[in-house]
């Protein structure tokens, strides 16, 4: 009975600390806040998900063309299309300072 | 591609240009949502006339509640003590009673075929069957025995 | 020991609690500190459901008696390894078991999942929480396994038809797949609290998804070999309540796991897949609560408890509250592509899907019509296979064909022209094997043929898929047959694992279309020197054998094999009585043939003094391919599950972009 007492109170402390773990670690933190997605970040998560679909779309129309479910004609017509496709997904995600746009960016000149 | 610097609060145009959405298909409907429809449509007519032929299950009652029945039905009961008989010879003839409530009513069951292990006086069955003649007689190897409340599995079927 | 399980099960109720309230209010007032602490409270918890656990455990192995539970489960007599399997023999042991997965899950998702998309890890933290607190307060307040007495002698045993290593196996697994069902719910509902209209959650939780259904897949097939082999009357699926309980949240899952391909491809069916993903896991409780309230009558019923009412309220609450957040949620999941032709992959992933819920739902309806029959109109009904059966080939049998038409059909669009030449070789092949069967005999039964056919159909396409992929890669970087066939399957392992897979469907339909369209039976009464003849096989009673075991006493009728005049050894039928439990058992005798792939299955229906015996004898053809199904679709699930470490990191990439911001 004491042992499962002992053992009891021991697993009671563990949880109470790890709960409370964060705030041990940081009793004062600058910053508590959840980090949300900006709009800038959400558009730019939607526009990475339609780059990455237009690729693999690419990717899988040319494996089906070289496997021989889509014929050569078929192949053509689709291609063009999703080449356009990707591109504009590429361009609209072009690189620039800052990786988030959040930065206050100093005009040229 | 001159790149324009961005100034905060200007974000650049967010949606790539889909040419799989253009202005004239948004005025048609999505054939998706037809198909659905109609794939309903044809489960809900399969589902209904299969019902209508096939009927919607069968009837389970209990020894008290037969007699009003016509045709095939699933008994339930209890086994009473003093059954006699052999189900894989000429007939297991054992007698039923009503599981719960207070009916002291009896019917008595004729039954060819598979007997679980757990078969005994005070143990839960159902069998199916029709009532002639006074007498149950069931359909063979129709009688699913249950064990008392433990987790259990045995049945003849 | 009993107030050490107790009091784990109550922190882990508090710490439950605690996860879902500072959890919630962390996400929603954004507090960083306090999300991970709600995060760290179900860690916690998977610590304290441990420590339960192994109190229960040490209690089974030391046959403390004093525990109610120990005492009602096991014997002294009782192996070992059966010992160890009654913790989830019984209500309240595997209500424990569910508890510890489902902490032990949550704490991996969590864990994996908490450094990026942490806004969706906080609002996914309060929703396993939830599901946590029911499940902790059921095993703290309604049925708890720590319940003590005055300890008796000995216990009452395990049920004999438990004491089998498929039983053994078989609740753990199942559990590993209804509970893994609560990751990708929690994920999807953490999405829409969230407001992210982004395909994270989905990311975050396929493999989950794809581990759980795999679990929950081969669970039942061992459920369905433990039927064939242990309750032994000649079948492996009864279409019993709580056999459909399993069935059904596997095949909305098997339709979710198509779907969220379709919405990874082209962003369409958002609000379907959200939809899916609830219906999946409130299946999944609605499974466990037909298996443990006793409200259907099965043979499966655990003991008549009060535990039902709980699990209808959490799942009403869990269906409304996910639809009423679905709906809240609908412009967000507006997608902004549409189906461009009803001859697509698209299209026929589409068709799939409303094959495999239609007959979800009517598999659904067939389990519940009993019960509301019975409390509208008093009167109360059974639904009989014939129900099961009819509606398995109506939506069966398409969906078969699908897998075969699928692979083959093209993204977005795909022209008729092409479609036709694809379809030559395996339409031609099927019609082959169709012809060939019919000559054969196989008409006998017509959806045993179309099976079969529909089968060679899909078979011939896989193959197809795999020769053609393989001559495709070899033309572009040259190298042998079998290095461009493994470099095509490394490279491509979602969709050659899932041929894979699909493979094992199908050898699964054949098994089942074998066994159950084309099976022989015969019975006898028989005396040492009678014989039995059924199909090929004839049978010759030689007598009856007794042995001693370990907890029972067995008793076997010996029986010569023969077949075409070659003696094939013997086979050996009968019952074992068990002591502690004071019940019997039914003991068949399966002779498998390994190249006919079929089955000699014996029942010992009745073993009389005078030594007779009454026997009832199967020829099950193909059956085997059933349980070799088994292997082959693991086999496919690990390899689509593998990780592809470029996959990986272009996922990284993606996401990482737009979650780590930068900071002035």
């Amino acid at each position: 009975m004491s042992i499962a007492l002992v053992l009891g109170a021991l697993l009671a402390a563990a949880c109470v600390v790890l709960v409370a773990l964060p705030y041990l670690r940081e009793p004062q933190a600058e910053r508590d806040v959840l980090e949300e997605p900006s709009e800038l970040d959400r558009r730019r998560l939607e526009l990475a998900e339609a780059r990455d679909r237009a690729l693999a779309a690419l990717k899988e129309l040319e494996l089906d063309h070289r496997t021989g479910k889509v014929s050569d004609e078929d192949y053509r017509a689709l291609v063009g299309p999703l080449r356009r496709e990707a591109a504009e997904a590429l361009r609209a995600l072009e690189p620039r300072a800052g990786a988030s746009g959040r930065v206050k960016v100093e005009r040229p000149g | 591609m001159a790149k324009r610097a961005l100034c905060p609060g200007e974000a650049r145009s967010a949606k790539p240009s889909q040419p799989s959405y253009d202005p004239g298909m948004a005025r048609k409907r999505n054939p998706a949502r037809l198909v659905v429809a109609l794939s309903v449509a044809a489960v809900l007519a399969v589902f209904l006339l299969y019902t209508s032929i096939a009927g919607g299950g069968t009837p389970s009652v209990s020894p008290s509640e037969l007699g009003a029945q016509k045709g095939v039905v699933s008994l339930a009961g209890r086994v009473q003590p003093g059954y006699k008989g052999d189900s894989y010879g000429d007939g297991l003839r054992f007698r039923l009673r009503d599981i719960k409530g207070g009916s002291t009513k009896t019917v008595t069951v004729v039954y060819t075929g598979s007997v679980s292990d757990q078969f005994r006086a005070g143990r839960e069955v159902s069998v199916k069957g029709e009532l002639r003649n006074g007498t149950f007689v069931a359909v063979k190897d129709s009688l699913v025995t249950k064990c008392p409340s433990k987790y259990t599995a045995k049945k003849s079927t | 020991m009993p107030e050490l399980g107790r009091a784990a099960l109550v922190a882990t109720l508090g710490l439950a609690v605690y996860a879902v309230v500072a959890g919630a209010y962390a996400a929603w007032k954004g507090r960083r500190r306090l999300a991970l602490s709600a995060q760290n409270a179900l860690v916690a918890a998977f610590g304290t459901s441990i420590v339960a656990t192994v109190v229960l455990l040490a209690a089974l192995v030391r046959h403390d008696f004093s525990f109610v539970y120990v005492a009602e489960h096991t014997s002294r007599e009782l192996p070992t390894g059966y010992t160890i399997s009654a913790f989830w023999g019984g209500q309240e042991g595997s209500l424990l078991l569910w508890l510890l997965i489902l902490t032990g899950y949550s704490t991996a998702a969590l864990l994996v999942n908490r450094r990026s998309a942490r806004d969706l890890v906080a609002w996914v933290t309060p929703v396993l929480g939830g599901v946590t607190f029911f499940f902790a307060f059921l095993l703290v307040v309604v049925a708890t396994p720590f319940a003590v007495q005055a300890a008796p002698p000995d216990g009452s045993g395990l049920n004999p038809s438990l004491q089998n290593p498929y039983m053994m196996a078989h609740p753990p697994l199942l559990y590993l797949g209804f509970v893994g069902l609560t990751v990708p719910f929690a994920f999807a509902i953490g999405a829409l609290l969230a407001r992210r209209t982004d395909e994270r959650w989905i990311v975050a939780t396929r493999r989950w998804t794809l581990v759980a259904w795999t679990a929950l897949g081969v669970g039942q097939l061992l459920g369905s070999h433990w039927a064939y082999e242990e309750v032994g009357w000649g079948g492996y699926y009864a279409w019993d309540p709580v056999e459909n309980a399993a069935l059904m949240p596997w095949l909305a899952a098997t339709a979710f796991l198509h779907s969220v391909m379709i919405q990874e491809k082209r962003g369409m069916l958002r609000v379907w897949n959200h939809l899916l993903v609830v219906m999946a896991f409130s299946l999944s409780l609605f499974g466990t609560f037909l298996t443990r309230s006793g409200i259907v009558s099965s043979i499966h019923s655990f003991t008549q408890s009060s535990i039902g009412p709980w699990f209808l309220a959490f799942i009403c609450i869990v269906v409304f509250g996910s639809l009423a957040l679905v709906f809240a949620r609908l412009p967000l999941l507006r997608s902004k592509t549409r189906l461009e032709s009803l001859v697509s992959r698209e299209a026929t992933f589409l068709y799939n899907n409303l094959l495999l819920v239609a007959l979800t739902l009517t598999i659904l309806w067939g389990v519940a019509y009993p019960i509301l029959h019975e409390a509208v109109l008093g009167e109360s009904r059974i639904v009989g296979p014939g129900y099961y059966n009819f509606f398995l080939r109506v939506f069966g049998l398409p969906l078969l064909l699908l897998m075969g038409i699928g692979p083959l059909v093209a993204w977005r669009r795909a022209s008729l022209r092409s479609l036709g030449l694809t379809f030559a070789w395996p339409a031609g092949f099927a019609l082959l094997v169709g012809l060939v069967l019919l000559a054969l005999g196989a008409g006998s039964s017509i959806p045993g043929l179309i099976a079969y056919t529909f089968s060679a159909f899909v078979l011939a396409s896989i193959a197809l898929e795999f020769s053609r992929g393989t001559r495709a890669r070899r033309a572009l970087s040259g190298g042998s047959w079998p290095a461009a066939f493994s470099a095509l399957i490394g490279r491509n392992r979602r969709r050659y694992g899932g041929y894979i897979v699909h493979a094992a469907i199908v050898l699964l339909a054949i098994g089942v279309a074998g066994s159950s369209a084309y099976d022989t039976v015969s019975e006898r009464r028989l005396t040492p020197g009678d014989s039995l003849v059924v199909g090929d096989y004839r049978l010759t009673y030689r007598g009856l054998e007794e042995r001693e075991a370990a907890n029972a006493t067995e008793i076997r009728a010996v029986l010569g094999v023969e077949r075409g005049g070659d003696s094939l050894g013997t086979v050996q039928a009968g019952k074992n009585a068990y002591t502690a439990e004071r019940q019997v058992s039914n003991e068949v005798g399966i002779r498998s043939d390994l190249i006919t792939g079929e089955d000699l299955f014996v029942i010992a229906e009745q073993v009389n003094a005078d030594g007779s015996v009454y026997v009832r004898a199967f020829v099950k053809p193909l059956v085997n391919l059933i349980w070799l199904a088994g292997l082959v679709f693991v086999l496919g699930a690990l390899i689509t599950l593998w990780p592809d470490a470029r996959e990986q990191r272009r996922l990284a990439l993606r996401y990482e972009g737009a979650e780590a911001p930068a900071r002035p």
